[in-house]
This record gives C-alpha cells, structure tokens and sequence, in this order.
C-alpha cells in the first residue's frame, strides 16, 4: 500500500478530524503502531498502522477534517494498486509470478484402499490396550471381521492362565501353512519297510545313498515324480527328479532343493548337498533354491526315531523318510546273526498313486540300498 | 486465453465471460456499477454491459435479495452482491423464505437460478460486521448451495457453476486472500463441479480437511509437517453444502485420523457436522479422534486481536501432532 486512506471508522461516520499525529515525516513504523488520533462525531478514535513501513508524508495537520477514503499518509515504495475504497487491507501476492493450480476434483484414484488394520470400535481398543492385548493378533468374531468385546477378554483370559503366544513367524509360519495344506487336500498312506544295509562297506555316504535309491525308484516308478493339481484333478510327471532335502534349523524347517539328481554322479551331489546346508545354515539361500521340488527326503535318522508318517507337501505325491539305523538280529541263511538296519517311512499321495504303485517304489529302494556300493 | 490473476480477479473474469455467453445474466449489488466493487470484482462490467445489467442498488439488503428472487424466478440469472458478509443477515428472510423453497414451494414450477456473492472471513484489518464466517448459518437451510472457493482457478471455475445452477448458490468469497496469490487462469468457460470437495495433496499419515482462507494456513501446515515425516492429506471442502462426504470418508478410510480446519467459530460450525459424518460413517477406521481447529466462540475481534483470533500454520500443526502421537 502506497497511501493509507482514512478507513471507514465503523458507525457511517464520512468523516474526522486530525486531533494528533503520533509519527512523523520520515519515521519508520510497525504494523498496529498508533498513527494518528482523530476525533468523529462520537468518539476519540485511534488510528494503528496497516503495516511496517516509512511514513514519507502525513496528509493534513491537527485540526483538519479528512473524509472516509482520503489518503491520510503515504509509504515509500509501494505502488498504488486500485484495491477499491476497501475497508481494511487486503494482502497481496508477494511474487507476481503465476502459480499453477493443481489439484484433483474429488478423491485421487486408487485411495480407495482400505486399511489392513484389526476392525474394532474405540471402547474395545480402549479395553485391549487397557489388557495389554495386541488387536492384530485376534481374529474378530463380530460382524464383518469386527473385533468384541468378548475377543479381547477371551484373549486377556489365556494371556493371564497361560502367558502370551507368539505368533510364527518366518520360516515356522510358512511351515504351519503348508503343512494345513497338506491335511487339508492330500490323502496320505505311509508304509513302512527296513533296508538291511549290513553289506555296505564303512564310511558308505548315508545321505548320497538315500538320494541315489530314490533316483533309481522314480526311474522304476515315474508316477512318484510327479506334481498333483486338486482343483483339476490332473498331475504332471516329470522328466527330471528335484529332490527337496529337509534340513533342521534353530529357526525352523527348510527344504532345500538338489536338481536333477537322476544325472549328477556322487562327488557332484555330495558337493551339491553341502552348499545347500552351508546356504541354509547361514540364512543367505536363495528363495530359488527353495522351489520346484519334485520329491522329498527327510532324513531324520540323524537324530532319533524309527518309523514315521511323514507329511507330503503339495503338489508332491511322496516323501522318505529314513530313521535311524540300528544292529539288529536277523535270520539270514537260516542263521541268526547281527545286522544294521536302516528304518524307511514312505508317504504317498492315494489321490495320485495306487498302493501297487507305492509297494513297487519301495522295492525299488529297498533293492537300490541294499546293493553293496551304487 | 490465459491470464496472471488472483482470486479477485478471476471472480471478475468469470462475471465477464458468462455475462458474454448469456445475457440473462445480470448483476446488483452496493457499488457494483460506477465503483465496479469495494473490492473491484465488479471492475469494469459496468463499461461493457451497460447499466441495464449492472446495477447498482441502494443499501438495502434485503431488496437486493428479494429483487433478485423476483428477477431469477422470472427468466433472468441475477447476480447479487452482497458487500461484507456481515451484512447478509437482512436479506436472510428473503433467501430462506423465498429463495430457497421456491422450487418446493410451486412443486417444480418456478426455480430460483440466483447466486449471491459475498466477501467473507477475517485477517483484513476491517472493522465490526466486515470479518465474520457464517457459512454454517447458511448450509444448515436446505434448498441453498453454498460454495467457498480457495484459489483463482477455483473460483473461476466454481462461480461459473454457480452462475449455471439452476438453483440459489451463496458464493462466499474469502477476502483475506482475495489477491495474495497469483494464478494462471485460463479463460476458458469451464466451469468446475459444485459438490465435489478438491484433493490439494495427496498423503497417507492424516487428512486435513478446510476451505476458503484456511486453505493457505494448512497447505502451508501440511509442507512443514513434510519436512518432519507426516504426510497429509489436504482437502479442500469448497461446497459447504450439499457436502462431498465420499471424497472425505475415502481419505479418512486410507489415513485414519482427521483435523478439519475453519475460521469460523466452533459451536455448530461446518467441521461439527464432518466429524459427525465420519464419527457415524468410519467410526472403526480412525486411529485417533477427529480434532476441530477452529476460530472461537466469541464475537469476531477487532483487528487488533484478529490474528489471535484466527487459526494459524503453528495450531493445526499442533494438532496434528496431537492426533499423530495419539495412542
């Protein structure tokens, strides 16, 4: 603003008289500094500044009569805009430059996400944080998901008797679910058969074996080398055997999967097997290394345990499992004398296999591990 | 063709370019000829429509309006000025009386395409009567439309849908920042949709609901907030009524948590009846309460006060974190 007109003074007044400057030519003042003191029909009223700048000349002395919208003083440097006889001042723009509008008519696209959260009222947030209960951890049983009351005090109730749960995480969680998975759509036998080993000559690779027997069964057998699809009832056999290994960890089960093992020979396989576990012992195995297998061993006879009904994981239609080998006494040639012996648990899928099927896999081990050497 | 112009002037802009297009439209108002406006949104219209179309009448508001319900029911689309907002209230028993049931009232036989444009809302330095926000008065009578626009464009756009409603349309202009920013407008003709709110920015952490001169006050929250990691969501309200409830309820569903923000005073205000609506309509959605940043329950101070008066960038980003930190 460049000249600071007398503003309306509020009550129709048209005009006033200059009773007292407060400033002078030439002074610097701030915004809401007293200017001026003038007197209308009704009052004594004084006059603040409209803003911060240098007075350059005072518009009339003490005594004269100034009406609504002359100029009583002017600043240095402003120019005049035409902002009207406005009461009041209105702001200006501080650049001149334009700016372009943007925005968006109505909610932008793709927001209408919901978010993921636990549903449940403010009073039942209240009482779980009150119960030191996490939401997410429950599944609500109200409406659409909503979480109740009685949830979280269902919830606070186990938590006092029997501690907090925690959840799985991780590879424990992606067990569980693959394992109600496999409750879920396969219809598992198990048989159960002992290899005598006692022929094999010492420091035989265990594992190497197992891996090699199972190579052999699924060329006798192709039908155990095989994917099983419930929702269309259709299965794949394949050409070449992916042999998933369980491994056990600290932190849970992993299966780390050995390619084409019907071709690899056993410096091959046995260096193979050993940068899987090395991979999975140092969590740095590649999510690939994890898929794609067509058959499973579990050999658990590193630890403990005979038999087993070892669970297939989906689309599989089989597992090894192999226990721990033992001395036992057998009759062999109408002798009775001490043998080792190595338990075998095998699972298949009846949806997919037939039990003739599953008894000529085994024999088909069975023959392989009871060779001397492969 | 576009032009450099602030809110001001693209109000003007719009009043000539459908004045142009439709010669029913006419404008009355205190000042609004020969002055062209206390405020100049008027300027010139005078020179190029003629006294015929721009009136100027005497101080008196409630002719203003019933003249211009008389006027609009008959064929004409009247424009009417009122000079502050604060001197609605005589005209208020025309608009609510009349303006606003007439439609009703001849079950479809007579309309009422008015539209009645007032400067509102403080931070002038303007003395009594000349700085209230009484929008909530007027979205609460059903049968008017009330729009509040917050940038030039906006109001170029919003006040030719105005212009082109078939029914009563308070225009409510927010003085303060009548001309603090400049903006290309292009002028186009294009109107821009009534009942639709406006996403100014887009966020993910809360939603900042406002309109009219707060829209500056929390864009300016909102670019702070930024800087110490809260991503609001800005929208801008600018039909007061009939309310854009979807666009509010989806962005309240997406951030969980809400400040509305007006300058009006708090008591039966506009974010009252929001926090209703989202309290009654995404009630499970919110991570917080919904907090008001508002102007007080008091008669609007004189300008020596009126900064105090007026929520600022400082309060709603107080709130915010309020809401942000809420447990």
């Amino acid at each position: 603003m460049k000249y600071f007109k007398l503003p309306d003074l509020g009550e129709g007044l048209p005009e006033a008289e200059i009773i007292e400057w407060h400033i002078a030519e030439g002074q610097c003042v701030e915004t809401d500094q007293i200017l001026v003191s003038v007197e209308t029909a009704k009052a004594i009223i004084e006059i603040p500044s409209p803003q911060t700048g240098k007075v350059t000349h005072l518009f009339g002395q003490p005594g004269d009569t100034i009406h609504t919208g002359e100029p009583l003083l002017e600043f240095e440097g402003d120019e005049e805009n035409d902002s009207g006889t406005v009461v009041g001042e209105i702001p200006q723009a501080q650049e001149q430059t334009a700016t372009t509008d943007e925005f968006i008519i109505g909610a932008p696209s793709g927001s209408s996400h919901i978010r993921g959260e636990s549903k449940a009222t403010p009073a039942v947030r209240a009482l779980a944080k009150r119960l030191n209960i996490d939401l997410n951890q429950i599944k609500g049983s109200g409406q659409n998901g909503l979480i109740t009351p009685t949830d979280v005090e269902k919830t606070a109730k186990l938590d006092r008797a029997h501690g907090k749960a925690s959840p799985l995480k991780g590879v424990r969680k992606h067990m569980a679910l693959a394992m109600i998975k496999s409750h879920q759509e396969i219809v598992p036998v198990t048989i159960n058969e002992d290899a005598n080993i006692d022929i094999w000559p010492k420091n035989t690779d265990i594992t190497f074996r197992l891996i090699h027997a199972i190579a052999q069964a699924c060329k006798k057998v192709p039908e155990f080398n095989a994917w099983f699809d419930s929702s269309s009832l259709s299965r794949r056999i394949h050409s070449t055997i992916t042999l998933g290994v369980a491994v056990d960890t600290p932190q849970g089960l992993f299966v780390p999967v050995l390619r084409d093992i019907g071709n690899r020979d056993q410096a091959d396989l046995r260096n193979g097997l050993n940068l899987l576990r090395e991979d999975v012992k140092n969590r740095t195995i590649p999510a690939k290394e994890l898929q794609g297998a067509t058959i499973t061993l579990s050999n658990f006879g590193t630890i403990a345990g005979r038999y087993a009904n070892p669970i297939i994981v989906p689309p599989q239609v089989a597992i090894l499992g192999a226990g721990v080998i033992r001395q036992e006494p057998k009759v062999v040639n109408n002798e009775i004398i001490i043998q080792r012996i190595m338990p075998l648990s095998l699972s298949f899928d009846h949806r997919a296999l037939t039990g003739g099927e599953a008894a000529r896999f085994l024999m088909a081990i069975l023959n392989d591990l009871q060779q001397e050497t492969t | 063709m576009k032009h450099n112009v602030c809110l001001l002037e693209a109000v003007n802009l719009a009043l000539a370019s459908e004045m142009r297009k439709d010669e029913e439209v006419v404008i009355l108002g205190e000042d609004v000829g020969v002055n062209g406006g206390v405020f100049r949104a008027t300027a010139n219209l005078r020179d190029e429509f003629g006294l015929k179309r721009v009136m100027d009448t005497p101080l008196a508001e409630t002719m203003i309006a019933g003249v211009s319900i008389g006027m609009a029911s008959q064929g004409l689309k009247p424009i009417a000025e009122i000079q502050f907002m604060g001197f609605i209230f005589p005209a208020l028993e025309q608009i609510i009386c009349h303006a606003a049931r007439l439609r009703n009232r001849t079950r479809g036989r007579l309309s009422c395409p008015l539209v009645i444009r007032a400067p509102f809302g403080g931070g002038i330095h303007a003395p009594e009567h000349h700085s209230e926000s009484t929008e909530a008065l007027l979205a609460h009578i059903p049968g008017l439309k009330v729009v509040v626009p917050s940038s030039p464009a906006r109001a170029y756009g919003l006040l030719l849908a105005a212009i082109r409603d078939p029914d009563p349309v308070i225009f409510l202009e927010p003085k303060r920042i009548y001309r603090s920013q400049q903006q290309e407008v292009e002028d186009n003709a294009n109107a821009l949709p009534i009942g639709s709110c406006f996403t100014l920015r887009e966020g993910s952490d809360i939603t900042l609901v406002s309109w009219g001169a707060m829209i500056t006050e929390t864009l300016s929250a909102a670019e702070s907030l930024s800087n110490e990691g809260v991503n609001c969501e800005v929208i801008d309200v600018a039909t007061i009524s009939p309310l854009d409830v979807e666009t509010i309820l989806i962005s309240v569903r997406k951030t969980g948590r809400l400040v509305i923000i007006h300058e009006a005073p708090r008591t039966g205000g506009v974010g009252a009846d929001i926090s209703a609506i989202v309290a009654e309509q995404a009630l499970l959605d919110l991570q917080a309460p919904v907090v008001r940043v508002t102007g007080y329950d008091t008669v609007m101070p004189y300008f020596r006060l009126e900064k105090h008066y007026l929520p600022n960038s400082q309060d709603i980003i107080d709130a915010v974190k309020q809401t942000v930190e809420f447990v």
